[in-house]
């Protein structure tokens, strides 16, 4: 195992972004420079951070990257990642696990929004809360996350999971409005409150266990399954997915 | 447009270049709404102008109460403000934008596509956050295009074929005046007998507007209630009404399927949609049910969708944006290429995460519109408004350049209707005191290329 720690140093503008998509395992086997943007200038991610590591190997499944410090501020950590793990000690920033193919991320804070956007396959557990956009696609794009699992210990703000097409999204919390709209496949499941879930969705399966506190009018309830009422829909959108819901605010 | 000249020197007075000093001018642009209405007739006596025909109450009083512009660039310091010369102003904004990390340039629906062009260039040059005040209002609706498309068309063709209208989440009898008689409720159509009254006019908004009393259907809905009437609606078109419930958003099962049947049964049918739609709770995802609404009616007859766009030139910022850097706003150069994703790189989430470190606002009012922490972020870094008034924005800003007003007094330029139609402006006023927009980042532009050489 080769464990390398990043610590972010104290920044002169902490506001401002970094882009930081070479923080894979695979970068930091041998001697390969990593560079980061910090708004519009390039650096050595050594201008940012200071690097220790213990151990050497040669392949990337044995590399484990620590982020230590404010990392809140820096997006596209782990993009494309393919093996090896990451751990966040604290939050993360956005775009964290951008189509990522395999391997881990942990985050033990808060993850900003696009966490584990347009996701191929890997884990990603989050403890603390994530942002808007939890396992989505990009701007436009027809497919979101296609494969992989991302578990949310807290809640996630709005639109999570849109246009999920596979792999599994679970949040333990509550879900903003519009979790799992325009699902094309994949798992969603929510423990707490969601608005408007799988909202025109056309496959795939949404379990909320909290309450629906406003439900799209297009769903077609079609039975009960061990205590919660299954819905098909959406119908405006001639979908065929499920909605399996505990409760509703909907009159039928 | 008059090209700029390499050693064009800011130092020396300005020559009036087009305009009357007295006389009428007509087919004017007015340059206020979206609506971009060009049969203005304006008189000026004695370089005033004295009388305006033909526009509505908010593109009249633009005209005529063009007044308390600023006279000259200012710079606030310890002491206040202080006039300096255009040459100063340019010195101060080329030198906040050259080092900047992360500038943003705002704004530009104010300006003419040729002058909004040069912004993009700009923006590439410093590797900064160019966006238009689409940000604050139809940014949604591009989005929803960009997910499904647009069933569009132009507003000639709803006028003289459209016999159902829909206004949704949208009051144009307050927000853009003469739409209805120019084209869509009240005026004469070319394809139909008895347009007047064989039209049929669909209001959908939360409270009864203006616009709403003259409906033939009003559907006044629950707050944050478009989304699900849209759904609604759509499984009622495709006859699978069996699913929805007797109530939906506040409107009643029977008053959606006679609006559903209506909308079927026009031969033309055109919805306008404003930020009740785009920007209240579901934004983007609103617009896109709508937007598949249009798409479902297809099934049954002609029917297209149009966004109300309410400040001038937006429609133009988003094109010529888009031709230059393939996103229509919200692009962020820092990396050398255009990168765009609303709700990351558009302003108010810049300005809000604090991320911003030198700002050019460009005739439109952040003082006025944004949330309080953006204005105060914007008021903690170097801040150059271009703007020919004193805003809100102003007492935000370390420097103010005026400009010539675009359609009154700046040379005539191109700016788009809120279909997509570009029109020319004319220049109504002689103008000796102000440049242009155009001008000044022109001029900016090559001081930054100097700078860097570029
Ligand atoms: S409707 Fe708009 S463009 Fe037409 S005159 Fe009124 S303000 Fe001007």
């Amino acid at each position: 195992m080769m464990r390398v720690t990043l610590t972010m140093k104290p920044r002169s503008n902490p506001f401002l972004p970094i882009e930081a998509e070479q923080i894979i395992p695979e970068n930091f086997i041998g001697s390969r420079q990593v560079m980061v943007y910090e708004g519009n200038k390039e650096h050595s991610l050594l201008n940012i951070c200071v690097i220790r590591r213990d151990g050497n190997v040669n392949t990337p499944e044995n590399v484990s990257l620590i982020l230590r410090g404010d990392w809140s501020r820096v997006k596209r950590v782990g993009e494309y990642m393919s093996s090896g793990t990451i751990v966040v000690e604290g939050d993360i920033g956005m775009h964290c696990g951008n189509f990522m193919r395999a391997g881990k991320i942990e985050i033990r804070g808060n993850a900003d929004a696009w966490l584990g956007r347009e996701m191929r396959g890997g884990v990603i557990v989050c403890h603390g809360d994530a942002g808007d956009y939890c396992g989505s696609g990009y701007r436009g794009e027809k497919r979101g996350m296609r494969g992989g699992s991302i578990e949310v210990m807290g809640n996630v703000g709005e639109f999570a999971a849109e246009y999920l097409t596979g792999g599994s999204v679970a949040v333990h919390g509550n879900a903003g409005c519009f979790a799992g709209v325009e699902m094309r496949g994949g798992y969603l499941t929510i423990d707490g409150d969601a608005i408007l879930p799988a909202a025109n969705m056309v496959a795939g399966e949404c379990v909320v266990k909290g309450r629906v506190l406003e439900m799209v009018p297009t769903f077609e309830r079609v039975g009960e399954e061990n205590g919660m009422i299954v819905y098909h829909g959406d119908i405006a959108n001639r979908g065929k997915g499920r909605l399996i819901v505990r409760s509703t605010s909907r009159t039928e | 447009m008059t090209e700029i000249p390499e050693a064009f020197s800011f130092s020396h007075t300005k020559q009036p270049s087009g305009g009357v000093h007295d006389g009428v001018v007509t087919d004017v642009l007015c340059p206020f709404c979206g609506c971009l209405c060009d049969d203005i007739k304006v008189t000026v006596t004695a370089g005033t102008i004295t009388g305006v025909e033909n526009a509505c109450t908010l593109g009249a009083q633009k005209f005529l109460a063009d007044t308390g512009r600023l006279p000259k660039p200012i710079r606030r310091d310890e002491d206040g403000w202080h006039e300096i010369s255009y040459d100063e102003a340019i010195e101060y904004c080329v030198e906040i934008l050259k080092n900047a990390n992360r500038p943003l340039l705002y704004g530009w629906s104010s300006s003419l596509t040729e002058a909004q062009a040069i912004g993009v260039h700009i923006a590439e040059l410093i590797g900064g956050v160019i966006d238009s005040t689409s940000t604050v209002c139809h940014g949604p609706s591009i989005l929803a295009i960009q997910e499904v498309g647009h069933p569009g068309c132009t507003l000639g063709q709803v006028k003289n074929r459209a016999d159902v209208i829909v206004y949704w989440g949208a009051n144009p009898t307050d927000a853009h005046p003469r739409h209805m008689s120019r084209y869509s409720t009240y005026v004469d159509a070319y394809f139909m007998h008895n347009s007047f009254r064989d039209r049929k006019i669909i209001v959908v908004d939360v409270r009864r507007t203006a616009t709403a009393d003259i409906a033939d259907e009003f559907l006044q809905i629950t707050p944050g209630g478009d989304y699900a009437l849209a759904s609604a609606l759509r499984a009622i078109v495709r006859g699978r009404d069996d699913v929805v419930p007797a109530e939906v958003s506040g409107i009643s099962k029977v008053q959606m399927m006679q609006v559903a049947e209506m909308l079927k049964n026009a031969k033309f049918g055109a919805v306008f949609f404003g930020l009740g739609v785009a920007m209240t709770r579901g934004k983007y995802k609103n617009v896109r049910n709508a937007i598949e609404l249009v798409d479902e009616l297809n099934r049954f007859t002609k029917c297209t969708i149009t966004a109300m766009r309410g400040h001038w030139n937006v429609y133009g910022s988003n094109e010529v944006f888009t031709w230059i850097s393939g996103y229509p706003y919200g692009i962020d150069y820092s990396r050398g290429i255009a990168y765009y994703n609303p709700g990351e790189t558009t302003s108010a989430d810049l300005l809000a995460r604090r991320e911003v470190d030198a700002a050019v606002i460009v005739g439109s009012d952040v003082g006025a519109h944004f949330p309080r922490a953006c204005c105060e972020h914007l008021a903690s870094i170097p801040t150059v408004l271009i703007d020919p008034y004193p805003s809100a924005t102003t007492h935000l800003s370390t420097v103010q350049i005026p400009t010539a007003v675009n359609g009154i007094d700046a040379e005539p330029g191109t700016a788009y209707r809120m279909d997509g139609i570009p029109l020319q402006t004319r220049q109504v006023l002689p103008c000796t005191t102000h440049f242009t927009d155009y001008e000044i980042f022109s001029r900016i532009y090559a001081r930054l290329k100097e700078e860097k050489g570029a």
